[in-house]
């Protein structure tokens, strides 16, 4: 098992290699020059040829591509991104304590999409096509059809405006995760408790459970084993809703003003900030790449056949 | 059925144990603030994060800095006034300035503000130079002199009339602490941010907030409004909604409009009886630019005036700014030093656009809906910043103005540092631009027609361009008033009779703050606001 584990870690790498690459190309395929771009972000009032030339020598852009390219992955691994051509900062000591504040919102949001999504997929299976699934189904789809912007903003009149319980924004303390997860999750939830719910459907009508009933096995213990099955296709779409979580939080973020990588990613952006953008595309490719290869391992786990594949 | 409903209730319980595990500081400056007693303490909200607060560069918020640093002079509507020097002396060549600074000034760290700071400050602005090129002070300053404890002698190599102007701007020409230098310099980060201004800043959590406290010991008396707080709010439905429950309870516009709050909203919460709505004076003027020194119909004088004719400016005013902003008929509104001069008014009027056309050879050719002269079609490309939704609106209604009268208009959305790019290389027919704000205007405006990387194309290929040129580099030396007074009437009139700036309407501040609120005003310039003269009834 630990040998698989590591041989499907091992071939994420030249992957990653491929990643890295097309990150660091995003620069050159750029309409506008690099270092006309850092002068606009940094605010100069006037950008003249002279100051162009003087910042790509001061950034090292007048050198052969591949020489940069090679210089900023071994930098890139030990996470130096090199400095932000904003602020002129680390960009790891913008991307570091962003990347930290949307790991803890995507944390919480995961666990609150797995536990309803099961909860809600589970109860909905028990009781299929009797009105507390219709009901469920219909509200799920209602809310998943809102645009997150709008749902969040009604949210926020609501419990923040109106009954007063919450802040509208921020991030200061632990009831500020309550808006961003509820808008986070109901999007994922009314999806993924379906996937679980017609596999669980699915299950219930599967040889092994006549078997069980025959030989006397209670409800529960039938229902426990039917779970355990459906979570198989459960774990994968799991392992990859954290990455997808980070690279999407940027509606949320920008309405809850969470400090987060998606205010970080879109400014970057908007601000031609090249090293945090390509910071951000590495980061966020590297979660892919990795929280895939954990969900595989994890179904390796919990299906033994998978593991003959490799 | 019970399980279920146990199961249900044990994930609602998790998860709250969940999300209060991952509680932060559980420091909550904004909220904490609206409780104690409604706010005696400014809490704004802002679209960007302060940033690098070194006075000497460019990415920090312009209003966050002017708490924090002071100039020698201050630009107010009564001319230059004194602020930490106490007076000056200009010798009759011009080229030196005499600064008597005031005296007991010290930096937020303690360390006293005198001859020997200022002449560091400024050596370290010169020794990025290039990077300062904008303000043509730079490019003057020969050398800087502490003659005594509290006298500085400015040397310049020739005469500049703007010194004192430039001086007073929110940067780069203010004081940090020279304890904060980094082996002499600040072109390279800084290590503290002390000014002498009447706030210092006491905490900074990026992209979330700063918080500014009052200066005890400041020059000018302490300030009465001890705290002021800037909110990192990107969204403009939050900063409402935040605004409505009182999380924050001040805004203003910065120079990119209402910081996503709209018109009608702010008036919304006018009428609730808690805030009140301030408007400064005209602070700039929204344009277009048209490029002169194009090979195409654009170096007409006719074609420009036509368009010129073609805004409607009272809708664009009324219906797109919602009257946030007035229709403007100059390239300088009244207001603007040296500008207050009488030139022809062109108003809204497609009859007189579409004879101009037709006098100058423009006809509309079997039936066609683009006129023609010379089989060349009357067609130009309008660029606007994509990122601004009015200009888009804007550009619109006068597409749609400019078709009624043959001329084909195609629009194009950009990002703002493209269109910029295209304003440096020439590749434009118009595009919608901005002059530089009341505390640049006109020196900074007019110096930069001249430059290549401004509006060098834009006023190009008028007539007399050579002519224009030479008064502009003529203004700035010159040291009689009068003299001056008649430069700037025939350049500014000048580029008006060419119609190579199209006015469209000129822009103000704008600052929504609680009722209770007293003393709000406006400074010379719209990147900061005068915090330290506010108070609470």
């Amino acid at each position: 098992m630990i040998r698989y584990a590591a041989r499907r870690l091992l071939t994420a790498v030249p992957l990653l290699l491929v990643i890295s690459f097309l990150a660091f190309l995003l620069q050159q395929l750029a309409p506008v020059d690099p270092a006309e771009a850092v002068l606009h972000a940094q605010g100069v009032p006037q950008v003249t040829s002279e100051l162009i030339a003087q910042k790509k020598a001061e950034l090292g852009l007048d050198r052969p591509l591949l020489r940069q390219y090679a210089s900023w992955l071994a930098s890139s691994v030990q996470l130096d991104f090199g400095l932000s051509y904003v602020t002129g900062k680390p960009v790891w000591s913008l991307l570091g304590p962003a990347f930290m504040h949307t790991l803890q919102l995507t944390a919480v949001s995961a666990a609150a999409i797995i536990l309803l999504s099961v909860a809600l997929g589970v109860y909905c299976a028990l009781r299929e096509d009797a009105w507390p699934d219709r009901a469920t189904r219909g509200a799920a789809f209602l809310l998943t059809a809102m645009p997150p912007y709008w749902l969040a903003a009604w949210l926020v009149w609501l419990f923040s405006v109106k009954l007063d319980l919450l802040p509208t924004s921020g991030m200061d303390s632990a009831a500020s995760f309550v808006l961003p997860t509820a808008v986070l999750a109901v999007g994922y939830a009314g999806v993924y408790f379906r996937v679980i719910r017609s596999s669980m459907i699915a299950g219930r009508n599967e040889d092994y459970v006549l078997y069980g009933r025959a030989n006397g096995l209670t409800e529960r213990a039938i229902t426990r084993r039917v779970l355990a099955n459906s979570l198989q296709v459960a774990v994968p779409m799991f392992g990859m809703a954290v990455p997808i979580l980070l690279g999407s939080t940027v509606v949320v973020e920008n309405v809850f003003a969470w400090p987060g990588l998606g205010n970080l990613s879109v400014k970057a952006i908007l601000g031609r900030d090249y090293p945090v953008i390509q910071a951000f595309v590495l980061l966020l490719a590297s979660s892919f790449v990795v929280f895939n290869a954990v969900s595989e391992v994890l179904s390796g786990l919990l299906n033994p056949r998978l593991r003959k594949d490799l | 059925m019970k399980h279920s409903r146990n199961a249900l209730s044990a994930i609602f319980i998790l998860f709250l144990i969940f999300a209060s595990g991952c509680s932060g500081s559980g420091n909550e400056p904004a909220a904490e603030a609206a409780k104690q007693g409604q706010a005696r303490e400014i809490i704004y909200a802002s679209s960007k994060d302060i940033n690098d607060m070194n006075p000497h560069l460019y990415s920090g918020s312009m209003p966050a800095q002017g708490m924090i640093y002071e100039s020698l002079v201050e630009k107010t509507e009564d001319g230059i006034k004194p602020l930490l020097a106490e007076s000056w002396d200009i010798s009759e060549d011009g080229m030196s300035y005499t600064f008597h600074l005031r005296h007991g000034v010290t930096f937020h760290d303690g360390s006293p503000f005198n001859a020997e700071a200022v002449k560091v400050n400024i050596d370290a602005v010169q020794a990025n130079a290039e990077r300062h090129a904008w303000i043509k002070l730079s490019t003057k300053i020969k050398e800087v002199r502490a003659t005594d404890e509290y006298t500085v002698q400015l040397l310049l190599d020739e005469p500049y009339y703007p010194t004192l102007l430039e001086l007073s701007m929110t940067r780069p020409y203010v004081f940090l602490s020279p304890k904060d230098f980094i082996n002499g310099q600040t072109k390279d980060g800084v290590a503290g941010y002390d000014g002498t201004g009447p706030y210092r800043l006491a905490d900074q959590k990026p992209e979330q907030y700063a918080v500014f406290e009052a200066n005890e010991s400041y020059w000018g008396g302490a300030p009465q409004v001890k705290r002021i707080t800037a909110k990192v709010l990107p969204s403009g439905e939050t900063t409402l909604l935040a605004l409505q429950k009182g999380e924050v309870n001040f805004i203003f516009t910065d120079d990119r409009g209402a910081d996503g709050v709209d018109v009608e909203a702010m008036q919304s919460l006018v009428d609730s009886g808690r805030y009140q709505l301030l408007r400064s004076k005209p602070m700039n003027t929204k344009m277009i630019a048209a490029n002169s020194s194009s090979t195409g119909p654009v170096h007409e004088r006719a074609v420009r005036l036509a368009l010129w004719h073609a805004v409607d400016r009272e809708t664009i005013a009324g219906q797109i700014l919602h009257g946030a902003e007035s229709p403007a008929d100059s390239l300088f509104s009244g207001n603007v030093e040296y500008a207050d001069i009488p030139l022809a008014k062109r108003g809204y009027d497609l009859k007189h656009a579409a004879e101009l056309l037709e006098d100058a050879g423009w006809k509309l050719e079997n039936g066609g809906e683009t006129r023609v002269k010379n089989g060349r079609q009357l067609a130009l490309k309008l660029y606007y910043d994509a990122a601004s939704s009015s200009q888009k609106t804007e550009a619109e209604l006068i597409q749609s103005a400019a078709k009624t009268i043959g001329m084909k208009l195609e629009l194009i959305g950009e990002q703002s540092s493209s269109v910029a790019a295209r304003r440096a290389s020439g590749d434009y027919d118009l595009l919608f631009n901005q002059t530089w704000g009341l505390a640049y205007d006109p020196q900074s405006t007019v110096s930069a027609f001249t430059a290549e990387s401004s509006y060098a194309r834009t006023t190009g290929g008028i007539e007399g361009v050579e002519e224009l040129y030479a008064k502009i580099g003529k203004v700035t030396g010159t040291r009689d008033e009068e003299k001056r007074k008649a430069l700037y009437k025939e350049i500014l009139t000048t580029v008006h009779d060419e119609a190579v700036f199209i006015p469209i309407t000129h822009g103000s501040m704008a600052v929504l703050a609680p009722n209770d609120l007293e003393g709000v005003a406006f400074k010379q310039t719209q990147f900061e606001l005068p915090f330290e003269l506010m108070h609470f009834k």
